[in-house]
């Protein structure tokens, strides 16, 4: 899923400052997931707008709504009445929900209430890590599963570096070092030959950094 | 909905660690009383909006951290507060003197009139909540 945390009260003050009336507006799906944007966080930042406002003597209509995903027209169509009724959005979307909420309401604000963080899982309660960088090249078979690419801080294809202690990465030792995860990992489905192999350097092509990436369908397109 | 002649408190508490009085336990305040099953039910959203309901302060008692029926009720509500605290601060409130967690033994009413007076105490020294300043 995709990981955000909801940016400080303060910031969101700053934001919403032009706007007398505001619908902040919750995804129920991974920033749901991760405490960031789901119906919950939405009725506490929306309580605590008010609380801030009446505290200063301002006024602010609040209003709150969540819907089931802001990154596809199909959800956000349900939102639809409700922003028809403000003067500004507050998206507690990640980055993507934000931008397609932009597009399909061109004359409305919609401003963003939450930093999107990473691609990740909850590892225990309450803890998320990044897992994917979303290269658009996955090499996992070679790792056990375990991406390199992402949890090692050397990006190191042909590990280990030698530099780990007791597990731990030595770039920050709090940080389990992906190469021994991945040995570990490799030694119990008894494919430890993989690090034999010589993996060539990435194509970083498919990354990001050559420029925004669009993924095309033929078959879903009429 | 709390009166604003004069200062009001919520208190949240889990029904194994106090019962509500039948009668005020301080005349020169007014008190709601919110009774939970156990203090692991204590929630953001219901805490900010106490205040905005016109609370000054906000209490939440709960059972000792090793006599919780459920475990871990109180360990829980008190990470609740500390995060509902903080956002307290960031809007101009006093997270500290206006939201607290108290453990209580069951029955010891004593200790609580006298939490309740030091809340008192401590909120003569802030600002009354957004609600009565409007």
């Amino acid at each position: 899923m995709i990981t955000g945390e909801q940016k400080p009260v303060q910031e969101i003050l700053e934001i919403v400052k032009p706007y007398k009336n505001i619908l902040i507006l919750g995804c129920g799906t991974c920033v749901k997931t991760c405490f960031a944007g789901g119906e919950d966080e939405v009725a506490v930042l929306a309580s605590a707008l008010r609380l801030a406002y009446k505290r200063d003597g301002r006024k602010i209509q609040v209003k709150e709504f969540t819907i089931e995903r802001q990154c596809e027209n199909e959800f956000i169509q349900e939102s639809a009445a409700e922003v028809a009724q403000c003067d500004a959005v507050l998206s507690l979307a990640c980055g993507a929900g934000v931008q397609a909420m932009a597009k399909r309401f061109e004359d409305m604000p919609i401003l963003p209430g939450v930093n999107t963080t990473f691609i990740g899982i909850q590892e225990t309660e309450g803890i998320f890590t990044e897992e994917c960088s979303g290269c658009g090249n996955c090499e996992l078979a070679n790792f056990g599963g375990i991406c390199p690419v992402t949890r090692c801080a050397k990006k190191l294809m042909n590990g280990p570096c030698g530099g780990s202690q007791d597990g731990k990465c030595e770039i920050n030792p709090e940080t389990d070092c992906a190469w021994n995860q991945i040995i570990d990992r490799l030694t119990k489905l008894g494919q430890m030959d993989n690090l034999k192999k010589i993996i060539p350097p990435k194509n970083w092509n498919t990354s990001l950094s050559g420029g925004p990436r669009k993924l095309v369908r033929e078959d879903h397109i009429i | 909905m709390i009166k604003k002649d004069r200062p009001g408190i919520t208190i949240f508490y889990c029904i194994n660690s106090f019962r509500q009085p039948e009668k005020p336990i301080l005349e020169d305040c007014d008190i709601k009383y919110i009774k939970m099953p156990c203090s692991s039910m204590t929630k953001d959203v219901y805490l900010l909006r106490a205040f905005e309901a016109g609370a000054d302060a906000v209490m939440v008692l709960v059972c000792p951290e090793d006599a919780c029926r459920y475990a871990e009720g109180g360990k829980r509500a008190r990470k609740r507060i500390e995060w509902v605290r903080g956002i307290l601060d960031q809007i101009g409130m006093d997270g500290e003197r206006q939201l607290a967690i108290y453990n209580i033994v069951s029955g010891d009413d004593k200790a609580v009139k006298e939490i309740i007076k030091k809340t008192l105490e401590g909120l003569k020294e802030i600002k009354k909540s957004p609600e009565k300043h409007v």
